[in-house]
């Protein structure tokens, strides 16, 4: 039973470390490259938004996957 | 008429919002051919995807421009955190209270929707035109 819990504190925990390391690449390179051509902001934050979500969508199924284990096959 | 170009790039956020929901309420059509159950599970999986991403946008786009892009760059940090918190509490919650569920309607439309939501965002990103 043990397993279980250390496979979803696996998956939710190597999920936010890799969504942790996009997200503060993602929005370093935002900063910096709004720093050099502020006329183009707005095109820039679209295209950040667009990244985040490809970004995120393997540690949100993550995130699914180890509350079914936690809460349905643990529980 | 010439448009401004904060208007060109805008993004199509409630176009985006409207597909989201007609893919949830379809799939949980589809689902429901298995039964009610499955049905119902399968547009609370969707409802799950749907309420943090929609929370997510909105606090991504509450402030634009050059001039605020640190505070859109701490709200976007500040919203992913939260929107996977509240993915999970929402898991979470329906793991605890919802009794019976259909498990494989849940996740699968869950997944499916995040999937989507991803391609959507990418295939229907504005262009800008120059």
């Amino acid at each position: 039973m043990e397993m279980v819990f250390i496979a979803a504190a696996l998956i939710i925990g190597l999920g936010a470390l890799g969504a942790g390391i996009g997200f503060g690449l993602l929005g370093g390179k935002l900063l910096e490259s709004t720093a050099r051509q502020p006329e183009m902001a707005n095109q820039l934050q679209t295209k950040t938004f667009i990244m985040a979500g490809l970004l995120d969508a393997v540690p949100m199924i993550g995130v699914g996957i180890a509350m079914y284990l936690i809460f349905v096959v643990a529980g | 008429m010439a448009k401004s170009g904060h208007r060109l790039n805008r993004v199509p956020l409630l176009r985006w919002l409207v597909i989201e929901t007609t893919a949830i309420v379809v799939m949980a059509l589809l689902w429901a051919t298995q039964g009610v159950l499955a049905g119902y599970s399968a547009l609370v999986g969707g409802l799950i995807f749907l309420v943090p991403n929609t929370w997510f946008a909105y606090q991504v786009y509450k402030v634009e421009g050059a001039r605020n892009m640190s505070r859109m760059v701490g709200n976007l940090f500040r919203a992913e955190s939260i929107k996977i918190a509240l993915t999970a509490v929402f898991f979470a919650a329906v793991f605890n209270l919802m009794e019976p569920i259909h498990v494989p309607a849940l996740l699968f439309t869950f997944a499916v929707m995040v999937v989507m939501g991803a391609a959507l965002r990418w295939f229907m990103r504005p262009k800008p035109q120059r």
